[in-house]
C-alpha cells in the first residue's frame, strides 16, 4: 500500500528512478495506472493539482485566445487530481465505426486504427466512467423500461440513439476520477502517485529519439529529477502541446514536431444552442429526450438523434448528435405552419409540443484552428499557450443538411415539423457552447509526415514517449471524448505491458 | 373533396381549435370571396392561416403560382401530392419552416389573393 505523496514534502533535487511515469492524473492518466496496476511494472504518476482545486496551481492553465469566442484556456479544464472529470457532464457515447473512417469528404479525417481495435476496451472504459450497463443504441431499452416511446423517423438520415451517463454513489454524478480512483491507486503497491508535481521540461539524450529525464517543479521551490525507461503524456489535449512544443532543447521545434503538426488541428465539439425548433404533432416527446432517464437496470440514458454512416457518406456531412433542450412558444408564422401542414398530412396536432434544439457538432479538421506558444511564462517559468480558434461556414453549411433532413423525416413519419433557426454566421455562434473536449493536436497517423503520434500512440521518430487522450484523435466524431479515450488508454496500457517487458 | 380528406380537414381543424390556436368560428364560418384560384385554394381547409404562413414565401406573383400549381396539384390531391412531395424531399424553407414545397406554394397563393 502506497500512498499519494506530495512532491513538496520530498527532498530538493532528488531524483526518481521508475519504470514508466505517466504525466497528469485526468481519466486517461488514472486509467493507465489502474490498468498497469498489480503488473511488474514500477509507475509513477505525475499529477501537478492536488486532490483538491488550488487556484494558484489553476492559474497555469491561463493562456490567450484569438479569434472564435471561446472558453478561456484555464475555464475549460482543471488541473487537479482526476483533472478533467472534476467538473465534467458525465456524457457518454462510443464514437461509431466511421468516426475512424477515411471519409473522401472530410479532409484530414481517418484514424490508423478502426472501432474493433478499440472494441475489447469498451467494456473496461464503460466501467471506470460508471456508466452503468452497455446499452447505447440497443432499440427500446428506454422503452421497454416504460419510460415512453421513440419519436418514429421512418428510415432516413437520423435516428433516436442514446447518451449513457457517469454516475453513482449516492446523488454524486458524474464520476470524479480522483476522489473515485484515489484509494484504488494507493492499494497498488506498484503504482506511487505524486501530487502538486508538475513537469516543466520533457529532456531528450542528444540523439533525439529517447526521453532521459523529466524535469520537475513544485510551486513550493522544489525541483527534481526523474529518470524514466517509458513516458506516457497525459495532459489533455492543450497541456500536451505546450510541454512538447516547451522542451526544445534538443529538437528546436519542439519534441514529434519535425512536420510541424503539434499544436495545429486543434478541435472541440461545438454545441449551437436552440439551432431548430422541433413539432411534436403527437404531444409531448418521451421524458429521455428531454432529460436524463434512470431505468430500473441502473443506466441513466438520454435520447438524441444521430446521423446514420449512409447519410453521411451521401450528404456528405460530419457527424452531430442533436437534442431536445426545452419546451418553447410557437409564434404567429409557427401557428399557422404547424395547422396548415398537420391539415395536409391528415394529422391531429390538437396535442401538439414545441421544442428547440440544440447539437454537439463535428468539426472539420482544420490545421490552421492551433495552439502556440505565446511570450508570457507561467509560475514555473513554460511559456504559456495561445489558441487561434476557427470554425468554418462549412461546418454550419454540412449540419445544416442535417437539420433538413430530420424535417424532411419528421414530416414523412407524419411525427412533426421543423424550423431551422439558424441562416447566418452570427445566428449560430450567437448561442454557441462548447463541449471542452480538447482534440486533435497530437494527430494519430501511420504517416509520419501527417500525424505527431502513430496507432498505439507513440511519438513518431521517438523510442518511449507515448500520447495518451483525445489530443491523439485525428479526426473527431460528435460523441463526447472521455468514454471513448479511456479505451484508447487502456488499448495503450496492453500495448506497453507487451513492449515493457 | 374525398371524404377521407374532409375527415382529416375537420380532424385538424378542431384540433387546431382544441389547442387553442384560433378561434370556432374563423374556421366554420368562414366565406372567401371568389378568386380565380378556387380550384387550387378550395384544398386549402384553413385558407386564412396558410395565407399567414404563405405571406412569407418570396415568390411573385399569383398567377406564375398558380401555374406551377396546376401542373403538379391535382384536384382533391393535397395529402397525396404533400406526402410525395416529403418523400422526394422537395422541401422549401419558409420562415424557416421546412414544408412541402406544395404546401409552401398553395400558401403563398392564398396569401396573394
Ligand atoms: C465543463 C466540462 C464538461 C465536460 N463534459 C464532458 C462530458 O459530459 N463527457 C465527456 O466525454 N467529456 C466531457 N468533458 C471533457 C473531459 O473533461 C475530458 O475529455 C477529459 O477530462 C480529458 O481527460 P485527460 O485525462 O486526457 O485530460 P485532463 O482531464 O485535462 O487531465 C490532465 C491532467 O494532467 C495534469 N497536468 C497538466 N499539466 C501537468 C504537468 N505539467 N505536470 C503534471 N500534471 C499535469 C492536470 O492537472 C490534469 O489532472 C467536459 C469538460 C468540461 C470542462
Amino acid at each position: 500500500m502506497t500512498a499519494l505523496i506530495d512532491a513538496r514534502t520530498l527532498a530538493d533535487r532528488t531524483t526518481l528512478d521508475t519504470d514508466l511515469v505517466i504525466i497528469g492524473g485526468g481519466p486517461a492518466g488514472i486509467s493507465l495506472a489502474l490498468s498497469l496496476a498489480g503488473s511488474k511494472l514500477k509507475v509513477l504518476l505525475l499529477e501537478s493539482g492536488g486532490v483538491n482545486f488550488d487556484p494558484a496551481i489553476q492559474k497555469m492553465y491561463s493562456g490567450a485566445e484569438a479569434g472564435v469566442r471561446y472558453a478561456p484556456l484555464d475555464a475549460g479544464r482543471l488541473r487537479q487530481l482526476g483533472g478533467g472529470t472534476n467538473h465534467w457532464g458525465g456524457y457518454c457515447r462510443p464514437m461509431d465505426a466511421i468516426d475512424f473512417e477515411t471519409r473522401d469528404w472530410v479532409p484530414h479525417s481517418g484514424w490508423p486504427i478502426s472501432k474493433r481495435a478499440l472494441e475489447p476496451y469498451f467494456p473496461r472504459a464503460q466501467a471506470l466512467v460508471e456508466a452503468g450497463p452497455w446499452i447505447y443504441d440497443q432499440k427500446g431499452d428506454a422503452e421497454n423500461a416504460g419510460a415512453g416511446s421513440v419519436l418514429p423517423l421512418n428510415g432516413g438520415g437520423l435516428y433516436t440513439s442514446w447518451f449513457q451517463f457517469s454516475k453513482m454513489r449516492g446523488d454524486v454524478l458524474p464520476t470524479q476520477f480522483g476522489n473515485r480512483y484515489q484509494e484504488d491507486l494507493k492499494r497498488a503497491p506498484n503504482i506511487t502517485p505524486l501530487l502538486h508535481a508538475n513537469v516543466t521540461a520533457i529532456r531528450l539524450g542528444t540523439n533525439g529519439k529517447q526521453v532521459e529525464r523529466l524535469d520537475v517543479a513544485t510551486l513550493t521551490g522544489k525541483h527534481f529529477t526523474v529518470t524514466p525507461r517509458f513516458v506516457v503524456l497525459a495532459c489533455g489535449g492543450v497541456e500536451n502541446v505546450r510541454l512538447l512544443l516547451a522542451s526544445n532543447d534538443v529538437m528546436k521545434n519542439g519534441i514529434g514536431n519535425q512536420n510541424d503538426l503539434v499544436g495545429r488541428f486543434f478541435a472541440d465539439n461545438p454545441i449551437p444552442r436552440d439551432v431548430a425548433t422541433l413539432v411534436s404533432f403527437a404531444g409531448p416527446l418521451a421524458p429521455f429526450y428531454g432529460a436524463n432517464q434512470k431505468l430500473p437496470d441502473g443506466a441513466i440514458m438520454r435520447a438524441t438523434f444521430a446521423t446514420t454512416a449512409k447519410f453521411c457518406r451521401t450528404a456528405k456531412v460530419a457527424g452531430s448528435l442533436s437534442t431536445i433542450e426545452q419546451p418553447v412558444d410557437l409564434d404567429e408564422t409557427g401557428k399557422a405552419a404547424v395547422i396548415t401542414t398537420a391539415i395536409a398530412l391528415g394529422v391531429d396536432a390538437s396535442n401538439a409540443r414545441t421544442y428547440s434544439l440544440g447539437c454537439g457538432m463535428e468539426l472539420m479538421p482544420d490545421p490552421d484552428r492551433r495552439l502556440t506558444l505565446a511570450g508570457q511564462k507561467d509560475a514555473l517559468g513554460l511559456p504559456r499557450l495561445k489558441l487561434e480558434m476557427r470554425i468554418a461556414d462549412e461546418d454550419f453549411a454540412r449540419f445544416r443538411r442535417t437539420l433538413v433532413e430530420l424535417g424532411r423525416q419528421l414530416l414523412a413519419s407524419k411525427a412533426g415539423m421543423l424550423r431551422i433557426n439558424c441562416h447566418k454566421r452570427e445566428d449560430w455562434l450567437k448561442n454557441m457552447d462548447w463541449g471542452h473536449h480538447h482534440l486533435g493536436t497530437t494527430r494519430m497517423s501511420a504517416d509520419p509526415k501527417q500525424g505527431v503520434v502513430d496507432g498505439d500512440g507513440l511519438v513518431h521518430g521517438m523510442g518511449n514517449l507515448y500520447i495518451a487522450g483525445s489530443s491523439v484523435f485525428p479526426s473527431y466524431s460528435a460523441s463526447n471524448p472521455t468514454l471513448n479515450l479511456v479505451a484508447l488508454t487502456l488499448r495503450l496500457g496492453d500495448h506497453l505491458k507487451k513492449v515493457m517487458a | 373533396m374525398k371524404r377521407r380528406s374532409i375527415i382529416a380537414g375537420v380532424a385538424g381543424a378542431s384540433a387546431a381549435v382544441a389547442a387553442g390556436l384560433y378561434r370556432f368560428t374563423d374556421i366554420f364560418v368562414k366565406h372567401y370571396p371568389p378568386t380565380p384560384y378556387d380550384d387550387l385554394l378550395v384544398q386549402l381547409v384553413d385558407r386564412q392561416q396558410a395565407a399567414a404562413l404563405g405571406a412569407k414565401v418570396a415568390r411573385p406573383d399569383a398567377p406564375s403560382l398558380a401555374a406551377e400549381l396546376r401542373r403538379d396539384l391535382k384536384p382533391d390531391s393535397l395529402g397525396a401530392t404533400t406526402e410525395a412531395d416529403v418523400a422526394a424531399g422537395r422541401l422549401m424553407e419558409v420562415d424557416g419552416w421546412l414544408l412541402p414545397r406544395t404546401i409552401a406554394l398553395l400558401s403563398a397563393l392564398a396569401s396573394k389573393v
